[in-house]
């Protein structure tokens, strides 16, 4: 059954649309690095990077099916005043990008050193 | 609501987070009061923006590498950008954590040097391979 709209003003600031929209943000960012990765590694024969860039597209995609699920997810506890801070949410992205972004180093050294 | 401490020992170090521990501090529910949702929200909003520098350093750097042709100069400034995303993105989550700590715990918020190193890194870095660039270099 579909819920009922909200009777009242719960999100002045259309703070968590902004919020949504900064998620969607990351996620297409995300996506874009997987992808360049990817070509990258792609150039340079590396296929393990290859996965790796790819496996970076795939987050991307999840973060932003993610986001549209979380949105409305987040209606109840924001019209009730309960609490809304999700820290593995938050954890997960922070780690995967930490995991991305030592991966994209760690070629683009071997890349290097193999040029010299 | 604010969630349940959960025990003395992990409420005392969640109590304990500030500046200097790890690249994970513990769960901020676990100390002080749920702020005012705006807050939180913006906090969210500050760690993803930290997430998408990082991820546009990656993109840079690689893009450096690709497309300046002087190999020295190429690694230097690809590389150089790759590390400023590493550090960016190790230090994201400590950063939403200690200020989501401190906001639940109504302290000021934990200063951080990295916004005026990334600021003059990054622009003296583009400013040489721009010039690089200029140069066909």
């Amino acid at each position: 059954m579909k819920p009922e709209p909200p009777q009242q003003i719960f999100d002045f600031g259309v703070q968590q649309e902004r919020t949504s929209l900064a998620w969607e943000r990351t996620s297409i960012a995300m996506m874009t690095a997987g992808v360049i990765l990817t070509r990258y590694a792609a150039g340079d024969a590396r296929s393990v990077f290859v996965l790796i860039g790819l496996l970076q597209v795939a987050t991307g995609g999840a973060i932003l099916l993610w986001t549209a699920w979380h949105y409305e997810e987040l209606h109840a506890p924001l019209r009730d005043g309960t609490g809304i801070t999700h820290p593995n949410a938050v954890r997960t992205v922070g780690v995967a990008t930490l995991w991305f972004s030592t991966a994209t180093f760690i070629l683009a050294t071997l890349f290097t050193l193999s040029r010299w | 609501m604010p969630v349940d401490p959960g025990s003395g020992v992990r409420k005392k170090r969640a109590q304990l987070a500030r500046p200097g521990e790890g690249l994970l501090p513990p769960d901020p529910r676990k100390v002080g009061e749920e702020p005012d949702y705006r807050f939180t929200l913006a906090n969210e909003r500050t760690f993803l923006a930290w997430i998408r520098t990082a991820l546009a350093l990656s993109a840079g750097g690689l893009g450096a590498l690709h497309l300046i042709p002087d190999p020295y100069s190429s690694a230097l400034i690809g590389i150089t950008l790759l590390g400023f995303s590493v550090a960016t993105a190790a230090t994201s989550y400590r950063r939403w954590a200690l200020n989501e700590t401190s906001m639940r715990l109504g302290r000021p918020l934990p200063k951080s040097k990295l916004p005026q190193v990334m600021a003059v890194s990054t622009t003296v870095i583009a400013l040489l391979a721009a010039i690089l660039f200029a140069l066909d270099k």
